[in-house]
């Protein structure tokens, strides 16, 4: 008989939890992807919004960039960070030229997702998020290494490189390849220390304490452990990678509701540009602060939160 | 059983002036064991890790540059007296005080690495236990389970040893002797989630066990009283049980999605394609196996007398389910309950991926940050947790065992 009692209780513990989970009453959904940007520009988000007087549900943190689009058609979530560069591989067009372009590239963005599922892209910061080569600090500077093409020249003409990418970044023929092919030089493989399965904070720290004698790195534009491990992101003067600009995208709904989150979002990310951002991520992937409180102090510091 | 060895070690002169006094054949093979490890790991293994900051590979430090040499020398003294009383066949309760002691002692140094080595100018260094901390722990770990075994402590027993330790752990983390250690600080930058994320681990894998069992066990019942039932459905969850987590958290979410979209109330009773949902199901899924399998094994182990001398006392076949087999199976039953509570504490760390939340969301964000700081934050508690549902199940099967 206890056994029939004990699982009767059970039961109604289950069907309490799941309850416990169904939707409170929000204005809106914030999310944004699991890694250290998602974290921050998330926080951002939601913080702006709550200092409008908005209810916010904190979804930060959800999951992978699947994860999101899904949760996001699905109008589980109402707003979240993405990058400009992706729907090229959410609508399947990654081989067209025009993301290349920071304007063009938003401008399709935004079209493709607002035809196909009516998510809304709001204004986007003007940084791009995208596969860099960073290299030492103190090499650039004895080189006068600022753009690929300089970076090109020098190797080419016998500069002392050696660069830890991940095999995707070695392989794939938008990455590295590409590189080389528009900027005209060769990476031995003496000259290429494959992470294969790596990412950038592992290539990044095998630059930083010159693992193996490696001098450059695979990095992206906005990565927080740049400016910590001394290197700097030579340009990519010729435009070789799509452009992955932070944007905030919104359901149309959500937006309809509260038409002014548009206006309230477009000046702060505005003043995102690639140093804010690699210095923002590198306080709370160097510094171990908490991405809640780096964008809080950001927001108060520039005067858009009280 | 410790006579062979102890006597080639003799042989080869292990013997020396200092165990003079002991018998003949008392060396502990354990003992020596630990005592070499905990001896080596000094010597060659560095005491912590101190690095610049969060995310770069730092440089090990020994136990006597670690800490104040009188402190380090003290620390040495006690480590070196219960190693020494490991080696020797001492008093098996001896031996657990003693072991238990040097975990004490270990804890406590390790706390007080972190003043010692990071100057004021320093807000990013951190300090991180390394690897002689680890082994030493392991060495005195393995001396004290070894002990604890020994003694055959009842249930009650095991249960109290496991609250002291949970005693002294919390009274290191109020005292704040950890705090300079780089997983506190982590842990004082997501204070205020780490309870949010606690609650939904602990709530996601007592959930999912609770639904395995309103459901797994009246299945147990019928598997076992049905062999064409049982060739069914037992084959079928062992392969569920083979689908690796990340893919049924994945499998999980279009159908959920789909079905909070077009079932009027689903949503509102929280079903959807993300978050606790998913992972719910997929856990109660993997949850089923153990808890139907043991059903079956339980009720299969019942004597059969006992069940013909309750169909000879006229019992109908409810009275016999509820008041003989099922509470005789009660034993078998909870150790599967136990395999899958502890299975379950672990898979919940997957669930951070698709949004279930739990201790997974610091693991995963710290492999995102390459910030292996992190990464305990949410790994260390994972263990402890699975680690006290093993002692606790364990024990409330002996206590069960023990009534019926």
């Amino acid at each position: 008989m206890t056994i029939i009692s004990k699982l009767k209780t059970l039961g109604v513990a289950l069907a309490l939890t799941l309850a416990a989970h169904a939707v409170e009453a929000a204005d809106i959904t914030v999310s944004s992807k699991i890694d250290t940007e998602g974290n921050l520009l998330g926080n951002v988000i939601a913080q702006v919004l709550a200092s409008h007087g908005l209810t916010v549900n904190n979804r930060i943190s959800l999951g992978s960039t699947p994860i999101l689009r899904k949760a996001i058609i699905a109008g589980e979530i109402d707003i979240y960070p993405e990058y400009t560069g992706n729907a090229a591989f959410f609508f399947n067009k990654a081989d067209d030229g025009l993301w290349k372009d920071a304007a063009k590239g938003y401008a399709e963005a935004k079209k493709l997702d607002y035809d196909a599922n009516k998510i809304v892209w709001l204004d986007p910061a003007p940084a791009n998020n995208t596969w860099a080569i960073g290299i030492l600090g103190d090499v650039a500077t004895a080189n006068k290494l600022v753009t690929l093409t300089d970076f090109g020249k020098w190797v080419t003409g016998g500069g002392k490189v050696k660069l830890a990418g991940s095999a995707e970044f070695v392989n794939s023929a938008a990455a590295l390849p590409a590189f080389e092919k528009t900027y005209a030089f060769t990476l031995k493989p003496d000259q290429l220390l494959v992470l294969s399965g790596g990412d950038t904070a592992a290539t990044i720290k095998g630059a930083a304490e010159q693992t193996d004698g490696v001098n450059a790195a695979m990095v992206y534009g906005t990565d927080g452990g740049i400016s910590a491990a001394g290197l700097v992101v030579l340009d990519d003067d010729k435009g070789v990678q799509p452009v992955y600009a932070p944007t905030p995208i919104i359901r149309e709904a959500a937006l309809k509701a509260h038409p002014e989150i548009a206006a309230w979002l477009k000046p702060v990310f505005a003043t995102f540009d690639l140093k804010t951002l690699q210095t923002l991520n590198g306080r709370i992937q160097v510094n171990g602060e908490s991405a809640k409180e780096v964008a809080a102090s950001y927001l108060k510091s520039k005067g858009f939160v009280k | 059983m410790n006579s062979g060895f102890s006597a080639s070690a003799t042989r080869r002169g292990f013997r020396s002036a200092a165990f003079a006094g002991l018998k003949r054949g008392s060396f502990d093979k354990l003992g020596v064991v630990v005592a070499l490890l905990t001896f080596a790991a000094l010597l060659f293994e560095p005491f912590v890790t101190l690095r610049a900051n969060r995310i770069v590979s730092g440089k090990g430090v020994n136990v006597f540059d670690a800490l104040p040499h009188a402190t380090a020398f003290a620390a040495v003294v006690v480590i070196a007296i219960v190693a020494a009383a490991a080696i020797a066949r001492t008093a098996t309760w001896i031996r657990a005080v003693g072991a238990g002691l040097a975990l004490v002692v270990l804890a406590f140094l390790v706390g007080e690495t972190p003043p010692h080595l990071i100057g004021p100018n320093q807000p990013l260094a951190r300090v991180t236990p390394a690897g002689a901390f680890w082994l030493i722990g392991f060495a005195f770990a393995l001396l004290l389970t070894d002990a604890i075994g020994r003694l055959r402590l009842g249930p009650w027993a095991r249960l109290a040893i496991l609250a002291v330790a949970f005693g002294i752990a919390a009274a290191f983390l109020v005292s704040g002797q950890w705090d300079g250690l780089s997983v506190m600080k982590e842990y004082a930058v997501h204070s205020d989630s780490f309870w949010q994320e606690a609650a939904s681990h602990v709530e996601l894998a007592l959930a999912s066990l609770g639904g395995a069992l309103v459901v797994g066990l009246p299945l147990g019942v019928a598997c076992q009283a049905s062999p064409r039932l049982r060739e069914l459905t037992l084959p079928v969850l062992n392969i569920v049980q083979t689908i690796p987590s990340i893919a049924m958290y994945g499998l999980m979410m279009a159908p959920l999605a789909w079905f909070a979209a077009k079932v009027p109330g689903a949503a509102e009773l929280g079903i959807r394609g993300i978050g606790t949902a998913p992972a719910l199901i997929a856990l109660f899924l993997y949850s089923l196996l153990p808890v139907v399998g043991n059903t079956v094994v339980g009720l299969d182990s019942v004597p059969a007398q006992s069940l013909e001398a309750a169909q000879g006392m006229g019992m109908t076949r409810r009275q016999r389910l509820l008041g003989i087999e099922l509470p005789l199976a009660t034993p078998v039953i909870l150790t599967g309950v136990r395999i899958v509570l502890v299975q379950n504490i672990g898979l919940v760390t997957i669930a951070a991926l698709i949004g279930g939340g739990g201790f997974g969301v610091f693991v995963f964000q710290g492999i995102g940050q390459a910030a292996t700081d992190l990464v305990l934050l949410g790994a260390i508690p994972t263990i402890a947790l699975a680690f006290s549902a093993a002692v606790i199940l364990d024990a409330l099967v002996d206590i069960l065992k023990g009534k019926t």
